[in-house]
């Protein structure tokens, strides 16, 4: 099968053809959701290393469990599932890391957000860079799963019922958690709105 | 540039969680309608979906990577892979050289040494029978020609009782000198 027909193929396609052992169809979808793979890791992350790391190991996790997809689920919430539970492990495990990280970040500067009308003027700038910073910490600050609801809304567009099916729950809790999470942000960016 | 706020006006307690579905663009229609009539009368909550409006889609921004990142992204997704899936089937590696051809091949080779041998041998197909006996110690070999020596000597012995039984000497070397 050549490249082109290969990219025309759905992924439940795809998957049944990984199934019966051509495994070399699996790379239609890694390039099909590595941006999207690597973008949550990053959201998770704020670090490309790490979230290029993650993101491949999704995809080895995907590949060598691609028998075990039974097809009750689209192909994409089964491995956001993959991509969701490797980064809240990562952040399990490096959640002291994360912190220290965030207060580096506070002392040397980083890349700031535009918020409001923040122009290239040096204390608007400054201010921008103050509200990431807070932003990020409030993300982080967040319950693990009040953060990921958000992330996957805010930042990869998925849908309530997608965001459900991803972490296993109903869509009234997602509900519940991306409201939190949108007050907590509210509330801790008043001052730079 | 707008003055900062620093208190925070809140919305209404029972439109809150439906104000940031609508700002998401979620919920059912008639959420959605009721949310609309809500906003027409409610300062307050107009304002809560205004600051949604700045924050939000801010947040969501990432910095855009050049395409030589995912070009080795996609690279070394792939070669990462490759080395699972040579770890997984590592049997297989060790009869890769076995191509299709060699089975066939083998096994005529075989075909003719057998046969080569069966005319050399001209049929005839022996045992080394005396392989048997030499894998006897060489203690208990000894051991029996012992024994043979005792039975022949008991033999005599016995001889020598049935003489007076008989009545006939038998006649030994001495007889003669």
């Amino acid at each position: 099968m050549n490249q082109t027909a290969q990219q025309d193929l759905r992924d439940e396609e795809i998957v049944a053809l990984c199934q019966k052992g051509q495994s070399e169809v699996f790379e239609v979808l890694v390039r099909k959701y590595m941006e999207k793979a690597f973008r949550i890791a990053f959201d998770f992350t704020h670090d490309v290393e790490e979230a290029k790391d993650l993101s491949q190991e999704a995809f080895l996790r995907a590949f060598s469990r691609i028998k075990q997809f039974d097809g009750r689920s689209s192909f994409y919430t089964w491995f956001y599932r993959l991509v969701v539970n490797i980064c809240l492990d990562h952040t399990r495990r490096k959640g002291r890391v994360i912190w220290e990280r965030l207060e580096r970040e506070t002392e040397h500067g980083t890349e700031p957000m535009e918020i409001a009308d923040a122009s290239s003027l040096p204390d608007q700038e400054a201010m921008a860079g103050e509200a990431k910073r807070r932003a990020d910490r409030t993300l982080e600050a967040m319950p693990n799963k009040q953060r990921t609801v958000f992330l996957l809304r805010n930042h990869q567009g998925l849908s309530i019922p997608d965001i459900a099916k991803v972490m296993k729950t109903t869509e009234g809790t997602v509900r519940v958690y991306l409201h939190r999470a949108v007050a907590a942000l509210r509330q801790s960016l008043v001052e730079f709105v | 540039m707008k003055e900062p706020r620093d208190t925070l006006q809140t919305a209404c307690r029972d439109f809150e969680e439906d104000l940031v579905l609508h700002y998401y663009g979620d919920g059912s229609e008639a959420e959605r309608n009721r949310v609309e009539a809500h906003l027409k009368e409610c300062a307050p909550c107009r304002v809560f979906l205004e600051d949604l409006r700045k924050l939000l889609p801010q947040m969501a921004k990432t910095n855009e990577m050049p395409q030589s990142f995912w070009d080795n992204y996609y690279r070394e997704t792939v070669e990462k892979l490759a080395a699972q899936e040579g770890r997984r089937y590592w049997w297989r590696n060790l009869f890769a050289p076995m191509r299709a051809w060699m089975l066939p091949a083998f096994g005529t080779a075989a075909v003719a040494v057998f046969a080569v041998a069966l005319v050399v041998s001209k049929g005839h197909w022996h045992l080394p029978l005396s392989q048997t006996q030499e894998r006897i110690p060489q203690e208990i070999l000894a051991d029996t020609n012992q024994l043979e020596f005792f039975e022949a000597m008991d033999m005599l012995e016995s001889l020598s009782k049935l003489e007076p039984l008989d009545g006939t000497k038998v006649e030994t070397g001495n007889s003669h000198g």
